[in-house]
């Protein structure tokens, strides 16, 4: 028995680990680390990626492994470094993310929401545009906005977002006292007088689903004012921007008329953010080809993904291109993938498997999947 | 003893005194004509007489008739056909004493273009040996008594081939026997290497021999060759063995293999051009000194957006250990993804011959890399929705 146990333990110290790193918070990461995994704990992978922010397959592997990890990557750690050394007092620098599809622009996404999370940002995070302009299940909940004139509201959607970035940021709407500096007036009786907390602003959003875009646009305005004024640092991620830039959405009024996206309320609120005309924030974006139908998925450049009013909305922006796996990233991949039993068989199937999925990440996963 | 072995002795020759009177007795009793007894005996004995009073009958001399006039037809056939190539040969403006059979046959093909797809049906003028089945020679003479030994068998050439094989199993056992009583060992360099030929087929030993045979006699065959050549001894009848065996083919590739040639940085290259499979066609060019790049038309091994392409395509270089050492650059049109990658694979297979040793090159071929898949898509019948597939089977 003894000896049995003792066998087991010589194995695991013996294997070569090098796939993992013990440094589990990402302001400590370094270029030491690339290529390795580092796990997130739980209850933490939770409050941030309940609604969202992991891409469906990675949360299916999460439940089969049982443990969140993500690799730790150049893309990742340029930015952090950049981001390390803003100077906050200038105009919010954008960084735009690019890459084919399925090299990891998401997960690293969530790694820098990761490090957002320890840093204390106050963070704003969609996860996802396309859900909201495209993904119509049976019958999306629109009404016609009652402050902006022929604009399409999604109430639903949006409460749910509102939801989320609760969640998120918790612990900041609890600690500090982020107070508002206008009263809004929704209704005869309901007003949010001006001097009470962000989060009373946010539960009256979720509470009355009815003025949920108009508290979105309410928040959007106050954050900015809070972080020109310096009580909070904001970190806006936005996954799939491009989405907003496509001239036609599948949402379609009553009357059967299609939607262009700008006259959606969301837009107009998030396109507000990414403006760079307030400071003491981080915002960075992703073009995904994945947010355009079939047809316009030629390339996975920013400029052809953006279209024009995109690409001068962001104009001075940071491109950073999130590439395929290097080799040392890809061997610790398989051996992360091996011994999680994910990927079995003898190591010619590396060499392989290398070649077929050229190195994307995504594909190689596929791959595994039925081996 | 002596005198038992004696009275044994004299057993036997009473015996056959007793037995002459005895039938001096008999023949004296039953036979009638008494007078003619002499003679009889005398005709028994002389076999002159005996030849020129029996006739031949009838069939046998139909079938002789018949071997006669086969070995005229025959004859004149070989004539006929001599003159023929020498008329051709003054049409074509060759020598016709240096003209041989494949220039007959070019001359044919070129005088008489046939679109016609079984080539046993197009026209064609060859030696009346091979153009008429082979008859064998007459098996009997005029008596009646036949030449070979097991002509009552039905197929004495095929029982006479198993007679032999048996009897050389035989020899090998005595032989066998012979150097262990002696206590030699067998030469080990007189082993017989079968592994690069098979027996003959079915069809091929019935042209051989001459006679129908059937499956269970060919399989009887094919045991007595097996066990024949399992012996330790079996070299010694080697020349019996190889009548009956044929050499698989090999050797065809050691003169096709193309030379690499220089390009400007010093790198040898092939190219293999028309690389088809189902539709597509195109080129592939295999540099040498290189590093695992693939670029297809222009784009990463990413054209292929499916596994399956991009499996056939890595085939050829992970079967060779070249994956690392090749670059490859191709251009394909035509066809979908599953024809372009087939095609690709052909092409890398192809153009990797010149950079293998001859080992690998066999277990290529093996593995069916070397082998141009010439499936096309079958043509849809009317009647049915398919090529094969037909509406449903109703009993009545």
């Amino acid at each position: 028995m003894i000896s049995r146990s003792w066998r087991i333990v010589c194995r695991r110290y013996s294997q070569t680990v090098t796939f993992r790193t013990t440094e589990s918070s990402p302001s400590q990461h370094n270029e030491k680390q690339i290529g390795l995994f580092y796990s997130i704990k739980p209850d933490l992978c939770k409050q941030l990626f309940a609604h969202g922010g992991l891409p469906k397959s990675f949360s299916k592997q999460t439940k089969t492994f049982t443990e969140t990890a993500i690799m730790v990557r150049q893309p990742a750690l340029d930015l952090i470094d950049c981001i390390k050394a803003t100077d906050f007092n200038k105009p919010v620098i954008r960084y735009v993310m690019y890459g084919e599809k399925g090299s990891g622009k998401s997960l690293t996404m969530a790694h820098l929401l990761h490090y957002a999370h320890e840093e204390g940002y106050l963070i704003i995070h969609v996860p996802w545009v396309s859900e909201f302009l495209r993904r119509v299940t049976r019958h999306k909940e629109m009404s016609n906005s009652q402050t902006h004139e022929g604009f399409v509201d999604l109430p639903l959607d949006v409460a749910a977002w509102l939801l989320h970035f609760k969640t998120q940021n918790q612990a900041l709407l609890k600690n500090t006292e982020l107070k508002i500096s206008k009263s809004y007036v929704w209704s005869k009786r309901e007003t949010t007088e001006a001097g009470a907390p962000l989060s009373q602003l946010v539960e009256h959003g979720i509470n009355r689903v009815k003025y949920a875009c108009d508290v979105l646009d309410a928040l959007v305005y106050e954050i900015k004012q809070l972080s020109d004024n310096k009580q909070c640092k904001t970190f806006v991620a936005i996954d799939g921007y491009n989405g907003f830039f496509y001239p036609l959405t599948r949402l379609h009024t009553p009357t059967k008329k299609k939607v262009k996206p700008e006259e959606v309320t969301l837009t107009t609120s998030f396109l507000e953010l990414t403006k760079n005309d307030w400071t003491n924030g981080v915002v960075v974006v992703t073009a995904d080809q994945l947010a355009l139908p079939d047809d316009n998925q030629e390339s996975y450049l920013p400029r052809y993904l953006l279209y024009k009013k995109g690409f001068e909305l962001l104009d001075p922006f940071v491109p950073i291109e999130v590439g395929r796996y290097s080799d040392k990233e890809f061997l610790s991949c398989a051996s992360y993938y091996r011994d999680r039993l994910w990927l079995r068989g003898p190591p010619e199937i590396e060499t392989e498997l290398k070649f077929t999925s050229a190195g994307n990440p995504y594909k190689f996963m596929e791959q595994c999947a039925p081996l | 003893m002596a005198l038992q072995f004696g009275v044994k002795h004299l057993f036997p020759v009473s015996k056959c005194l007793v037995k002459n009177i005895l039938l001096k007795n008999v023949c004296k009793y039953s036979s009638k004509s008494t007078p003619t007894t002499t003679h009889a005996l005398q005709d028994i004995t002389d076999w002159e007489t005996l030849n020129k009073k029996k006739k031949t009958s009838k069939a046998m001399k139909a079938y002789l008739e018949r071997a006669k006039e086969h070995d005229e037809f025959m004859k004149k056939q070989e004539f006929e056909f001599n003159i023929g190539k020498r008329h051709l040969a003054n049409m074509m403006g060759e020598d016709p004493e240096t003209f041989t059979q494949k220039d007959v046959d070019r001359a044919i093909e070129y005088l008489f273009p046939s679109g016609i797809y079984d080539p046993a049906a197009r026209p064609l003028m060859k030696p009346p040996e091979e153009v008429f089945p082979a008859r064998k020679a007459a098996e009997f003479d005029e008596a009646g008594r036949p030449h070979h030994f097991l002509f009552y068998t039905g197929k004495p050439n095929f029982f006479k081939l198993l007679y032999d094989g048996a009897e050389l199993i035989q020899q090998a056992y005595d032989f066998q026997d012979k150097v262990t009583r002696k206590k030699a060992v067998p030469d080990p360099n007189g082993e017989l290497n079968i592994g690069n030929s098979a027996w003959l087929t079915k069809d091929q030993l019935e042209q051989v021999l001459v006679e129908n045979i059937t499956d269970l006699e060919y399989d009887n065959f094919k045991l007595l060759m097996e066990r024949l050549v399992s012996l330790p001894y079996s070299y010694r009848h080697k020349e019996f063995i190889e009548k009956y065996q044929k050499p698989l083919a090999t050797q065809k590739f050691a003169l096709e293999i193309p030379k690499p040639s220089y390009d400007d940085e010093g790198r040898a290259f092939v190219t293999t051009y028309e690389c088809l499979r189902k539709k597509a066609r195109g080129d592939v060019t295999i540099r040498v000194p290189g590093t695992g790049k693939i670029t297809i038309n222009g784009k990463d091994l990413t054209y292929f957006e499916d596994i399956q392409p991009r499996e056939q395509v890595m085939f050829p270089l992970f079967f060779t250990n070249m994956q690392q050492s090749v670059d490859v650059e191709c251009n394909i049109e035509g066809g979908g993804p599953t024809g372009q990658s087939g095609a690709i694979r052909w092409g890398i297979a192809w153009g990797l011959r010149s950079f293998v040793d001859k080992h690998m090159l066999e277990k290529m071929q093996v593995a069916g890399l070397l082998t141009r898949d010439h499936r096309r898509r079958e043509r849809k019948k009317p009647g049915q929705p398919g090529a094969r597939k037909k509406p449903t089977w109703k009993r009545r």
